[in-house]
């Protein structure tokens, strides 16, 4: 008898099981719809011919006998690797000079440096133009060296990858544990000795990140390359040339493919190395905070100085161009290059359509990476559901932004896809761009849900709360600042991406970082510039209102976080 | 003040295996109502492992659970009858401490003003009315430990689970703790069930204490039982200190101690060698040919209330350990070196078979 008055809840908490892990396989398939099928069709694109039928590796054969292949592999991968050894030298410089020592204004010097990550990849390439171009302002500077080639590439990336280091530096150095410090000093090591014995080894595997990612970013970029390559054949361009120019498909899936595998390769090579990182830094740990020392400051200033200069060189460059009449013959100051209805068909239709992009972009992506994070950490879930879940979330880092493009054509905009009529739409370009970008939000949400005590749950349903009650009065509360950034995060980056999108937008949705793009090949340089400075303006505004929401949180917060 | 009823668990062949690997084997228990009962044993025993199947968070490979009248076996978590507090306190941070005390009372739906009026109760009980409206983090861990544990008890459980509740906790709150727990469950008179590796909380707190190793329990009984007549020699020496001597049986049942012959404490053990035990305090020591077997200090540890001498006695193999109280050892002018005669106990013997 009571047997069968209590199967019936009992049947609906193992229906909730069931039922969370119902949703986490659609999610799961969600995510397999719009990454990895879109690349199979990529792959097996490079294996047919124009008329569809399977060649083989013909495509790759005919690419590699033409000589382009040699030629535009060499270099990138000559490019990405000069540009990796410049930013991650100067990025470890600065990142040390920011955690240890005590120079003044070092909270603004950190934010200036940041910029460029508030900015699209083509916004350095314009400035460089004007700084080092024909017409430039410093052309004499290079000693009769175009510009236009593998020296404006490099600058050009230095510029916008240097955040991306710094950030992975900042946070390896700033793990310090001031015992190990006071322990050298103690064994009476030199200044340089406790450099190459303690400071350096903590580091290591931030800079082993640090160069992969900027390696990979370098590698796969389009938008530098370009507006300032000049003749300079990089494998990102020769996709676009080929999709774009020659309307090539097949082969532009063939360097696509071959511009995935370097990419799959120093991903793979992160991963292992991420792997055998073990925790160095204890709980017992003891923060770090650099004692006063006005030499050690002196140091940390001329550190900072060249890429201080180069970067807001770069920006206020920039500024200045999009604000000047008529470069460089009339350097009166207006508005005119922003007067965009005269310069596009749409005038700021494409920015106000980046805005919703970038708008939908975090809301869509922010919900998805936080309804999977929790799905996967606070809730039961098979075994190989997770570890397929993990592979997937993980997989975007290593996809570059034109391969993940030119899948999404040939996967959506196949006639037999009964999904074809996203083509050319906002929904297809939000849910590529939330894919290119998934893996980042992702591991941050990871943490902050590791973060919290593994018995929440244990102890709400001996409270006999539901899932959805913890959830929303105790998971989603403490995940708030998390999910700030992811959201700053998504933002960002659907305002200033191109690679990916560049293949998919449509008529009615051309974005701002692409009118960009159009502006420049239309020789427009100044009313590409103006577009590029909005897009910066209106990203800098977003971190501003993030930091703005951050500081009430901390206000609202500060009494349970323990910093009230 | 609303009285708990607790409830009687039974416990009946639960197995619990992850793999190839036996977490639990065979595990009986009875456990009546009101009653404080420690599972004790070394990491790894099992004992967490136990506490989570009885909570539900766990599932067992096979055997029953009854809670009353109840077969909870198949029960999730939430439709079983009990509170728990986790060594963490996994209090929730976001929540004021009189929130999280009513987060249980307000999943139950029940009206505003009965929450309130049970929540100051709880507040009072635990002596942390005046803490009502700050938050966990702004709490010393000891005032945590008791919001957590008002928390689980808000709801009138008829079971309360603590897992190593105390070890998060410096020793002299540790100790306050103690007595403030076993205070409030025997007032409420709320089933208990304890975790712990500490076997001072286990003998201080619990009206009996589950020894448990490697997924078996080895003894059920009262904390005097266990330090008195530990079953096997894993108890004897987990639960203090134990001086173990293996011995030949001799021809006519008896066993030879030293020079002693003695009659088997036990009949049960079988085999041609026995282990006799006995605890350091039942030795004593005494000054030069007072009629014991020789003896030399080779070690001196001075433990506060008592001294602990490490003794080599003739014709025993292993070192002794002797616990001495201060006015004999002051009597006696201990010291390292020092040649003396050892009284080995002769009644109460422990034997094993070796």
């Amino acid at each position: 008898m009571s047997q069968m008055s209590l199967s019936l809840p009992t049947l609906l908490v193992r229906q909730e099981r069931r039922l969370l892990s119902l949703l986490f396989v659609i999610l799961l398939l969600l995510l397999l719809l719009v990454l990895p099928a879109p690349l199979f069709s990529l792959l097996s694109r490079s294996l047919a011919d124009a008329q569809g039928q399977y060649v083989g590796l013909a495509n790759f054969r005919a690419y590699l006998d033409s000589g382009a292949l040699q030629r535009a592999l060499g270099h990138s991968l000559w490019v990405a690797g000069l540009s990796t050894l410049i930013v991650i030298s100067s990025a470890f410089a600065a990142a040390w000079a920011l955690t240890r020592t005590r120079l003044p204004g070092r909270g603004w010097i950190r934010a200036a440096l940041l910029l460029p990550i508030l900015a699209p990849s083509l916004l350095p390439a314009i400035s460089l133009i004007y700084l080092f171009g024909e017409q430039g302002l410093l052309k004499s500077w290079l000693a009769g060296q175009s510009i236009y080639g593998p020296l404006g590439i490099v600058m050009g990336s230095c510029f916008w990858t240097f955040p991306h280091a710094l950030m992975i530096l900042l946070t390896a150095l700033s793990q310090a544990d001031a015992r190990h410090y006071e322990a050298a000093e103690v064994l009476r090591a030199s200044s340089w000795r406790t450099f190459f014995c303690v400071t350096l080894p903590n580091a290591r595997y931030g800079l082993v990140s640090a160069a992969f990612v900027v390696f990979i970013l370098v590698f796969t970029d389009f938008g530098v390359p370009k507006v300032i390559g000049g003749n300079y054949d990089m494998l990102a361009t020769d996709v676009y040339k080929q999709v774009i120019g020659q309307q090539r498909f097949e082969m532009g899936a063939v360097v696509s493919v071959l511009l995935l595998l370097p990419a799959l390769l120093a991903f793979l090579a992160d991963r292992w190395v991420q792997q055998r990182q073990a925790a160095t830094l204890t709980a017992r740990a003891v923060p770090f905070t650099p004692k006063p020392d006005r030499l050690r400051d002196l140091r940390g200033a001329l550190l900072l100085t060249p890429p201080l200069l180069f970067i807001l060189a770069v920006i206020g460059m920039a500024v200045y161009a999009s604000l000047v009449r008529y470069w460089p013959y009339n350097l009166q100051l207006s508005l005119a290059n922003y007067q965009f209805e005269r310069l596009l068909g749409d005038g700021w239709g494409s920015y106000l359509n980046s805005l919703r992009l970038a708008g939908l972009t975090l809301l869509a992506g922010t919900s998805l990476v936080f309804l999977n994070a929790w799905l996967s950490q606070r809730t039961p879930q098979p075994k190989p559901l997770l570890g397929a879940f993990q592979l997937l979330a993980l997989l975007p880092l290593a996809i570059p932004g034109m391969t993940l493009g030119l899948g999404y054509i040939f996967f959506f905009n196949h006639p037999d896809n009964p999904l074809n009529g996203l083509y050319g739409g906002m929904t297809l370009l939000v849910l590529c761009t939330l894919v290119h970008f998934y893996s980042v939000p992702h591991l941050n949400l990871l943490t902050a849900f590791k973060q919290l005590d593994s018995e929440f749950e244990a102890v709400g349903e001996s409270l006999r709360a539901s899932r959805a009650q913890i959830l929303c009065r105790v998971t989603l509360p403490l995940s708030l600042p998390a999910l700030l950034d992811v959201a700053l995060y998504f933002f960002v980056n659907a305002m200033t991406t191109v690679s990916a999108v560049v293949f998919l937008y449509g008529p009615d949705s051309n974005l701002a970082a692409i009118s960009v793009l159009n502006l420049d090949d239309a020789g427009q340089t100044a009313g590409a510039a103006a577009m590029a400075v909005c897009i910066m303006a209106t990203c800098a505004l977003a971190k501003l209102l993030h930091s703005l929401l951050g500081l009430y949180l901390v206000r609202r917060q500060g009494a349970w976080r323990g910093q009230a | 003040m609303q009285q708990n009823c607790g409830s009687r668990l039974q416990l009946q062949a639960i197995h619990k295996r992850f793999g190839h690997f036996t977490a639990l084997d065979d595990i009986h228990l009875d456990i009546q109502p009101g009653e404080l009962v420690c599972f004790l044993g070394p990491s790894g025993c099992g004992k967490t492992t136990l506490l989570r199947i009885i909570a539900g968070l766990e599932q067992q490979s096979s055997g029953r659970l009854l809670q009353g009248h109840r077969d909870i076996s198949m029960l999730p978590p939430r439709q079983r009858d009990f509170g728990i507090v986790f060594q963490s306190y996994a209090l929730f941070p976001n929540l004021s401490v009189q929130d999280n005390i009513a987060f249980g009372l307000r999943s139950l739906g029940q009206p505003k003003a009965q929450i309130k009026q049970r929540v100051d109760e709880l507040l009072a009980l635990i002596g942390l009315a005046d803490q009502a409206g700050k938050y966990p983090a702004q709490l010393s861990g000891g005032q945590q430990q008791r919001v957590a544990l008002a928390r689980a008890l808000a709801p009138a459980p008829g079971l309360l689970l603590l897992d190593e509740p105390l070890s998060a906790l410096d020793a002299r709150v540790r100790g306050h703790l103690r007595k403030e727990i076993r205070r409030l469950q025997q007032q409420l008179g709320v089933t208990s069930i304890l975790v712990t590796h500490d076997q001072e909380e286990a003998l201080t707190m619990a009206d009996r204490v589950v020894v448990m190793n490697h997924g078996v329990i080895e003894q059920v009984g009262t904390p005097e039982q266990i330090y008195r007549q530990p079953a096997t020699p894993f108890v004897a020496e987990f639960i203090g200190a134990m001086n173990f001597i293996d011995s030949p049986r001799q021809a006519d049942g008896k066993v030879r101690l030293g020079a002693t012959l003695l009659d088997m404490p036990q009949a049960a053990s079988q085999g041609a060698r026995v282990r006799l035990a006995f605890r350091p305090e039942e030795v004593q020591l005494l000054p030069r040919h007072s009629g014991g077997l020789p003896a030399c200090i080779e070690q001196l540890e001075f433990l506060g209330t008592f001294l602990r001498a490490r003794v080599r006695v003739a014709g025993l193999e292993p070192l002794l350990t002797v616990d001495v109280d201060p006015r004999s050892a002051l009597h006696l002018h201990l010291h390292v070196g020092q040649q003396l005669d050892a009284h080995l106990p002769t009644v109460n013997l422990r034997c094993y078979a070796a």
